[in-house]
C-alpha cells in the first residue's frame, strides 16, 4: 500500500523519526515486570535438575512445607498439565523424569525471595543419573534411546508438522523440487561436506520474568516479559481449559526478547503457584544462570549439504539435510525447521533441491525461536559452502553468488516464482562489494598488513529471510479519537526494543496527515484492551501491523467526513482535511474541527450526531499456504527480506588472533519507514551475529551437564568487540503489498555474519573452519591442520 | 544496622540487612526501580551507579557498606522535569532500543563527561565496556554521546538509501 | 540471592583483628566484594560474618621510599594503583595489570588485597607480582609475618592464609631503573574477560622473569633467568613452570602454544 509514492511527498515517513518510547526509558520511568510489585505478592523460585537425564526417585518437601512464609510447594507429581506450542510435550514441572540440566523440577512460593530459596534448598531429590542423548545425528538414528517415549500420544498441529513416533524426531520437513539425482549427474563437480552450530542464548539483558495469579472462578492474571499476549493467553486456555476471556496478560516495558519471549514460558507455573497459594499473586524472576539453563536457547543444528556445480558456476543441484538439535523440548524448534527447511539454500536459485530437515530431541536445555529463526545458524553452513564450491571450481566466490542468486523469473525451493518486486539481492551484494573495496587490498590495507603482520581477507554473504508465520496471520489496529483531537492507537504487537511502534505511528500519522505528537500508541499491551494480534516475531509486525495502521486511519477519516458532511452539508468526496479540522476542498472557510467531532458532534442546542469517532483496520496476510508435506511445495512467505554483507578481517597466520575491521550491510527494506530505526537493527543484529560467530555457544561436560550458564564463561560482544567500521545501506525496491513499501527487517541483520567472517578468515589466512563460534583457539587449530598433514 | 545515604541529591535513612546489596536497597527500599539487574554478577553493568563519584556495580555493593555516601541515578539525570542534554542525545540518536541498558549506561557515560567532556570515539568505548547493551550494537549509543558533547558530524542521512 | 550473614565494619586494625580471631572460619573480609559476593551468590561459599576492611587505615594507601620499595595496602583498589604517579612511573608493570581487571565500574571496587587472595590462577595481580618479586605482609592477633608471594599461593584458590590472618600490605622492591617489562593478556573477546592465558616478563641488568597466569593451579614464575636469556631459554624456563589443563576457556595445547607465543613476542620487544 502506497508503495508507489515518492519520498518527496511525505512528510514523516522516510525520516529519522525519533522513538517514541525513549523518555520513559532514559529517565528511569519506564515499568519493566521486574519493578512490578502487586499487593499482596508472593515470590517463586525453583528447584532445577543439576543432570541431563534422570529418573526422579523420589522428591522430599516436607521440611519447605513446613518453613514459615512458605504458601506453596509445586512438584510435577500433583501437576497433569502439558505445554507445548505446536507440540504439546512438556510438563510444567518434570514429572517423573528431568530431560536436560536446569530443568525445573520443584517450585515454591513465599512472602521474601529469601525464604522461598531457603525452602527450595530444603527440597530433597533423589535421582537416579541416566546417559544423556548429546549428539542430535546418532539421536535421530532409529534404536537410539528416546527422550519422548510417548511422542506417539502427543497434541500436535497436524496440517504442518510430522513427527515420528518411536523415534526422537518431533518432527519431519520434506522438500523436493525438481530431480536432484539427475541433477547431481549434470553436474562437473560434486561438493560435499557438513557444518555444526551449538546452542546459543538469547541473552535480553532483561531475563524473563512474570506475576501470575490464579483467582478463585479460574480467572487468571499475568503480567509476564513477553513478545506475543495473545499466545501466552491461547496456549494458557489451552493447556487449563480456561476460557480466553477469563485470562487476562499484560505486557509493561519487555527489555528485549529476540524471540526468547517470543512463546509461553513462566506464566504457568507462576499462575499454578498462585493457585496452591490461594490466588496471592506469585512473581518468579529467572536469574541469569536460570534464563541459561532453565528457560530455552537457540537449537544446535547439523547441517549436510551437498552440491551439484556445472563448470561455468551454476548449481545444479543440490542435497540438504539438517539436524535441529531441538534440545528436551520441540517448542519452536520444530518450526525453525519448517522454517529453514523451506529457505534452507539462501538466496540462490536451486533447479533440482532436496531436503529433509529433522527436528531431534536430546537431552540439552530446550531450542526455541531466535532472531532469523534457524536462518542465522544454516546460513553458516551454506555461506561456508558456497565458497567452498567457488573455490573448487576455480571461480571467485562473489561471482558464483550473484550468478546462482534468486532474480526476477527464478523459482524459489517452494515453486515461488521470483519477480521485480520480490526484492533485489544482487543489488545489495554489489553494494557492500563497493564499500568492502572487494577483490582487492587498497594501499592503506597493504600498509597496514605491513605494520602488524596480520594477514587481511574480504569476504561478501547474502542472505535471505520470509516470516515464519502460519498463513492465515492477521492483527487490528484501532484508532480512537480523543477528546482534543488527538488520537491513541491499540494493537498487540510488542514493543520489545526493535522500535516498531515509532515507525507504526509514522505510517499512522503520515496516512491521517497529522504530526507525530498528535498520535500516541502506549508501549503496555494489555489482551483486555487491545484487539489481536498473533505475535511479535517473525519480522513480520511492521508489515502486518502498518498495513493495518493505514486502513484503521482512513476508517477513523471516513468516519470523520461522514459526520463532517453532515455538519458542513457537503459531499464526502469534496472535503479535505488537515491535522486540525475537515473543510470543504473549494470553500476553505467551511470547516469542523476534529475536536468538535472526537467524541460526537454537538449542535449549538445539544442535539449531536456521529458518536465518538474510532477507526478500524484489520489485515490478514494475503494468498499463502501451508506446504505440501510430501514436496513442501506451497506458498509460504509474506514477503522476502534479502540483504548482504562485506565484512574485512585481519587474522595473524600463525596465532589464529584476528579483527574485525569493517561491516557493510546492505537489505532491501523496500522502503526504511524510520532511517535511524533500519540502522539500529542493522547494527544491533550485526552485532549479536558477530557474537554467535565469534564466541557465544554453549558448552557441555560429557554428562550433559552446561559448563558456561553465565556471563563468565558464555561472553557476549561489548563495546570493545564492535568492527573498526560499519556502513549501512537500505536497498528500496518497494514491496507492492507493504505499507508504503516497506519490509520487515527486524531479524536479517544477524543471518549470514557468521559464513561472512569465516570466508574472511579464510581468505585471509586460510583457516577452513566448519564449526561456529570461531574462537581464536578454533582459527589457531585449523591453521594447524595443514601443518600436522604436511609432516604426515 | 541504620544507614544514611543521599541518593541523587536526597537524604534517606534505612535500616538495612547484613545481606542487603546496593541494587536491591534502591529498588526495593527506596523504589528507585529505574536501576536494573542483569546478572547479579558484576558481568553487564546494568546495575551501573555512581557512588560517591565512582561508578559501581550497585549488585556487587552491600547496602551497609555505603552509610554516609552520595549516590547519584538514572533517576537524578533529568532536572525540573527536562530530559539532561546527555539524555536527550540518547533520544534524537537512538541511543536506546529496549532500554533496560539504558540507565546503567547513562551512569557510565555521566562518569566520563566528568573527566573527559570531550571524549574520543575511543574512551567512549573503555567507558562502557562493562555495560552490555544486546539491542543498540553500541553504535548510535557512541553518537549519542558524541551529540552531547558537541562532537557529531552532521550527516545527511542516516543510512544509504538505494534504489 | 545472598544468604543472610552479618556485617562489621571495624575503624581500627586492632578491633578487626580481633573480629578475625574470634569469627576464625565463620568470617570473611570484605574487601571490593567483586569475588567474595559472587561466591556467596552463588552459593559456593555461606560464610556467616563479612567483615570489611576498608575503613582499616594500616590497609589503604600507597607508600614508597627508594629504600623499602612500593608498600601497597591491601584496600588499595585497581584504579587507585592504575592512577597512582609512582606506580606508574616506577612500577608500570602494576599500573598495567591492574587495568586488566574487568571493566572500568569492577575496578573502582576490585583491590589487590582481594585478588591475590581470592588466589584463582588468573588472577591479573598475581603474575604481575610474582614478576616483580612481591612479598606479601601478613597479621593477626598474634603477630605479622611477611612472605614471598611466590609461597603465598599454594594451590587453586589456596593461599597461606590462616583463619584468623589478612593480608595488610604488599611490598615491591625498588626496581632498578632501566628495568624493562611486557605483559600480554589471552582473552576470549576483546571486552573484559578473565584471562586464559597471561604472561608477564620483566628484566633488570640483574635478572630475567618470566610469570605465567592460568597455566598451572597458581599464578607461577619460573626461577630468574639471566638478562640476556634467549627466547629459546626463556621459553623453556616458562614450559618447565607451567601445567596448564583442558577446561571450558581452553585446551591445554592452546594454552602452551600461546605461551610460546606471547614470550616470543614480549621479549624482543623488551631490548
Ligand atoms: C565481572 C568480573 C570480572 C573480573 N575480571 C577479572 C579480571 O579480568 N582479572 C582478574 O584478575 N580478576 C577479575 N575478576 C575477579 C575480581 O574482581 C578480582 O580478583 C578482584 O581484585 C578481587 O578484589 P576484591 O577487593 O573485590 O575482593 P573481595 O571479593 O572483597 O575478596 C576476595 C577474597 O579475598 C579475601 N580478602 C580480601 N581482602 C583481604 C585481605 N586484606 N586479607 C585477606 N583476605 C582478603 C576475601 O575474604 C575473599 O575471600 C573479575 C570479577 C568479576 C565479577
Ligand atoms: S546486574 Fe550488576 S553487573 Fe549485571
Ligand atoms: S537497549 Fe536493549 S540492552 Fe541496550
Amino acid at each position: 500500500m502506497f508503495d508507489n509514492i515518492p519520498d518527496s511527498e511525505l512528510k514523516i515517513v522516510g525520516k529519522g523519526v525519533e522513538r517514541i518510547d525513549t523518555v520513559e526509558k532514559l529517565t528511569g520511568a519506564a515499568l519493566y515486570t521486574g519493578d512490578w510489585v502487586v499487593p499482596g505478592m508472593l515470590h517463586g523460585k525453583v528447584k532445577r535438575s543439576p543432570h541431563a537425564k534422570a529418573r526422579i526417585k523420589r522428591i522430599d518437601t516436607s521440611k519447605a512445607e513446613k518453613l514459615a512464609g512458605v504458601h506453596a510447594v509445586l512438584t510435577g507429581k500433583e501437576l497433569d498439565y502439558r505445554v507445548g506450542l505446536y507440540l504439546v510435550d512438556k510438563h510444567v514441572l518434570a514429572k517423573d523424569v528431568v530431560r536436560h540440566f536446569g530443568e525445573a523440577v520443584a517450585a515454591v512460593a513465599a512472602e521474601t525471595p529469601a525464604i522461598a530459596q531457603q525452602a527450595v534448598d530444603l527440597i530433597q531429590v533423589e535421582y537416579e543419573v541416566m546417559t544423556p542423548a548429546l549428539e542430535p545425528k546418532a539421536a535421530a538414528q532409529k534404536g537410539a534411546p528416546l527422550v519422548h517415549p510417548d511422542l506417539g500420544k502427543y497434541d500436535y498441529v497436524k496440517a504442518v508438522f510430522t513427527p515420528v513416533p518411536g523415534t526422537n524426531i518431533a518432527n519431519h520437513t520434506k522438500l523436493r523440487k525438481g530431480d536432484v539425482e539427475k541433477g547431481f549427474k549434470e553436474a562437473d563437480k560434486i561438493i560435499e561436506r557438513e557444518y555444526t552450530n551449538p546452542n546459543v542464548q538469547h541473552v535480553p539483558m532483561e531475563t524473563h520474568v512474570t506475576i501470575g495469579q490464579w483467582m478463585v472462578g479460574d480467572r487468571i492474571s499475568i503480567i509476564t516479559s513477553a513478545q506475543s499476549p495473545f499466545t501466552v493467553r491461547n496456549l494458557f486456555a489451552h493447556s487449563f481449559g480456561i476460557s480466553h476471556a477469563n485470562i487476562r496478560v499484560y505486557i509493561p516495558y519487555v527489555g528485549g526478547g529476540f524471540g526468547g519471549k517470543a512463546g509461553i514460558h513462566l506464566e504457568p507455573l507462576c499462575c499454578l503457584l498462585s493457585r496452591q497459594a490461594g490466588g496471592r499473586p506469585v512473581k518468579i524472576q529467572a536469574t541469569r544462570e536460570e534464563e541459561f539453563s532453565m528457560l530455552p536457547c537457540r537449537s544446535g543444528l547439523v547441517y549436510h549439504i551437498k552440491t551439484g556445480v556445472k563448470k561455468d558456476g551454476r548449481i545444479v543441484a543440490q542435497k540438504m539435510t539438517m539436524y535441529w538439535d531441538a534440545g528436551a523440548y520441540a517448542d519452536y524448534a520444530v518450526n525453525v525447521t519448517r522454517a529453514s527447511g523451506y529457505s534452507a539454500a539462501g538466496p540462490y536459485e536451486i533447479p533440482n533441491a532436496w531436503v529433509d530437515a529433522y527436528t531431534v530431541y536430546t537431552n540439552k536445555p530446550f531450542g526455541t525461536a531466535y532472531r532469523g529463526f534457524g536462518h542465522v545458524e544454516f546460513s553458516w553452513g551454506m555461506e561456508r559452502h558456497m565458497d567452498l564450491c567457488a573455490r573448487t571450481i576455480g571461480m571467485d566466490p562473489l561471482k558464483f553468488r550473484m550468478l546462482n542468486a534468486l532474480k526476477p523469473g527464478s523459482v524459489s525451493l517452494t515453486g515461488e516464482h521470483i519477480t521485480e518486486n520480490t526484492g533485489n539481492v544482487r543489488l545489495c551484494m554489489q553494494e557492500v562489494a563497493d564499500s568492502i573495496g572487494y577483490g582487492k587490498l587498497s594501499a592503506a590495507e597493504k600498509a597496514r598488513e605491513k605494520k602488524t603482520g596480520m594477514k587481511i581477507g574480504k569476504a561478501v554473504v547474502a542472505l535471505h529471510k520470509a516470516p515464519a508465520m502460519p498463513p492465515f496471520t492477521g492483527t487490528v489496529v484501532i484508532l480512537k479519537m480523543n477528546e482534543d483531537g488527538t488520537v491513541t492507537a491499540n494493537l498487540s504487537l510488542t514493543e520489545i526494543g526493535a522500535g516498531t511502534y515509532t515507525s507504526i505511528v509514522q505510517i499512522i500519522a503520515e496516512t491521517l496527515g497529522f504530526p507525530v505528537e498528535k498520535v500516541r500508541l502506549p508501549v503496555e499491551n494489555d489482551t483486555d484492551r487491545d484487539p489481536y494480534d498473533w505475535q511479535t516475531v517473525a519480522s513480520k509486525g511492521l508489515l502486518l501491523s502498518g498495513n493495518a495502521g493505514i486502513l484503521a486511519a482512513q476508517d477513523l477519516l471516513a468516519r470523520a467526513y461522514e459526520v463532517a458532511a453532515q455538519v458542513l452539508r457537503a459531499n464526502p468526496c469534496d472535503l479535505a482535511h488537515d491535522d486540525e479540522k475537515v473543510y470543504v476542498a473549494h470553500h476553505p472557510e467551511k470547516a469542523v474541527s476534529f475536536k468538535a467531532m472526537a467524541v460526537g458532534y454537538a449542535y449549538p442546542d445539544g442535539n449531536a450526531i456521529g458518536g465518538p469517532l474510532v477507526g478500524v483496520g484489520r489485515y490478514v496476510a494475503q494468498g499463502l499456504s501451508n506446504l505440501d508435506k510430501e514436496t513442501g511445495q506451497g506458498h509460504p512467505a509474506l514477503d522476502w527480506t534479502y540483504g548482504a554483507h562485506g565484512i574485512i578481517v585481519e587474522a595473524h597466520p600463525r596465532t589464529g588472533e584476528y579483527n574485525v575491521i569493517k561491516v557493510a550491510s546492505a537489505f532491501d527494506v523496500g522502503r526504511a519507514i524510520n532511517t535511524r530505526s533500519v540502522r539500529g537493527q542493522a547494527i544491533g543484529g550485526m552485532l549479536q551475529g558477530l557474537g554467535t560467530a565469534m564466541c557465544e555457544g554453549y558448552r557441555y561436560a560429557p554428562d550433559g551437564r552446561l559448563l558456561n550458564p553465565n556471563f563468565t564463561d558464555n561472553k557476549i560482544p561489548t563495546s570493545l568487540d564492535m568492527p573498526e567500521e560499519i556502513d549501512c545501506i537500505a536497498v528500496e525496491t518497494p514491496q507492492i503489498d507493504g505499507p508504503f513499501g516497506c519490509r520487515g527487517v527486524g531479524e536479517h541483520s544477524m543471518i549470514a555474519i557468521c559464513g561472512g567472517l569465516g570466508n574472511a578468515l579464510q581468505n585471509a589466512v586460510g583457516a577452513d573452519l566448519t564449526h561456529m563460534p570461531i574462537r581464536q583457539e578454533d582459527v589457531w587449530r585449523a591453521l594447524q591442520a595443514p601443518k600436522k598433514a604436511g609432516r604426515k | 544496622m541504620k544507614i544514611h545515604v543521599k541518593v541523587n541529591g536526597k537524604d534517606y535513612t534505612r535500616e538495612v540487612a547484613g545481606n542487603r546489596t546496593l541494587l536491591r536497597f534502591l529498588r526495593e527500599d527506596l523504589g528507585l526501580t529505574g536501576t536494573k539487574e542483569g546478572c547479579g554478577a558484576g558481568e553487564c553493568g546494568a546495575c551501573t551507579v555512581i557512588l560517591n563519584g565512582k561508578t559501581v556495580n550497585s549488585c556487587l555493593v552491600l547496602a551497609p557498606e555505603v552509610d554516609g555516601g552520595v549516590i547519584e541515578t538514572v533517576e537524578g539525570e533529568a532536572k525540573n522535569g527536562k530530559l539532561s542534554k546527555l539524555q536527550e542525545a540518547f533520544h534524537r540518536n537512538h541511543g536506546v532500543q529496549c532500554g533496560f541498558c539504558t540507565p546503567g549506561m547513562l551512569m557510565s557515560v555521566k562518569s566520563l563527561l566528568k573527566i573527559h567532556p570531550k571524549p574520543t570515539v575511543a574512551e567512549i568505548k573503555e567507558a562502557i565496556e562493562g555495560n552490555f547493551c544486546r539491542c543498540t550494537g553500541y553504535q548510535q549509543i557512541i553518537e549519542s554521546v558524541l551529540d552531547a558533547t558537541g562532537q557529531l558530524k552532521p550527516r545527511k542521512e542516516e543510512i544509504r538509501r538505494v534504489r | 540471592m545472598l544468604h543472610e550473614f552479618s556485617y562489621l565494619a571495624p575503624r581500627e586494625r586492632k578491633d578487626l583483628l580481633q573480629l578475625l580471631k574470634k569469627h576464625s572460619s565463620q568470617a570473611r573480609l570484605l574487601a571490593g566484594g567483586t569475588d567474595l559476593l559472587c561466591e556467596i551468590r552463588l552459593g559456593t561459599d555461606r560464610p556467616e560474618v563479612l567483615i570489611d576492611v576498608k575503613n582499616i587505615a594500616e590497609f589503604r594507601g600507597i607508600a614508597f621510599s627508594e629504600q623499602d620499595g612500593l608498600a601497597v595496602g591491601a584496600a588499595v583498589t585497581c584504579v587507585e594503583l592504575m592512577e597512582h604517579p609512582v606506580v606508574r612511573k616506577r612500577f608500570p608493570l602494576l599500573a598495567h595489570a591492574a587495568g586488566q581487571i574487568g571493566s572500568a565500574q569492577l575496578r573502582n571496587r576490585a583491590t589487590i588485597g582481594g585478588n591475590l587472595c581470592t588466589a584463582s590462577p588468573c588472577a591479573d595481580l598475581g603474575c604481575s607480582s610474582l614478576v616483580l618479586g612481591a612479598r606479601v605482609e601478613l597479621v593477626s592477633a598474634r603477630g605479622t609475618r611477611v612472605i614471598p608471594m611466590k609461597d603465598f599461593f599454594t594451590g587453586v584458590k589456596a593461599t597461606q592464609l590462616k583463619d584468623d590472618e589478612a593480608v595488610q600490605r604488599v611490598f615491591y622492591p625498588v626496581v632498578a631503573a632501566g628495568a624493562k617489562w611486557g605483559m600480554e593478556k589471552l582473552k576470549r573477546i576483546k571486552g573484559h574477560d578473565l584471562a586464559v592465558v597471561s604472561v608477564a616478563i620483566a628484566r633488570t641488568t640483574q635478572w630475567l622473569r618470566v610469570g605465567i597466569g592460568s597455566c598451572a593451579p597458581t599464578p607461577v614464575v619460573a626461577a630468574d633467568l639471566p638478562p640476556n636469556a634467549s627466547v629459546k631459554a626463556v621459553t623453556e624456563a616458562a614450559l618447565k613452570a607451567i601445567d596448564p589443563i583442558d577446561d571450558v576457556r581452553a585446551s591445554r595445547e592452546f594454552r602452551l602454544a600461546m605461551v610460546q607465543e606471547f614470550i616470543a613476542k614480549l621479549l624482543p620487544a623488551l631490548s
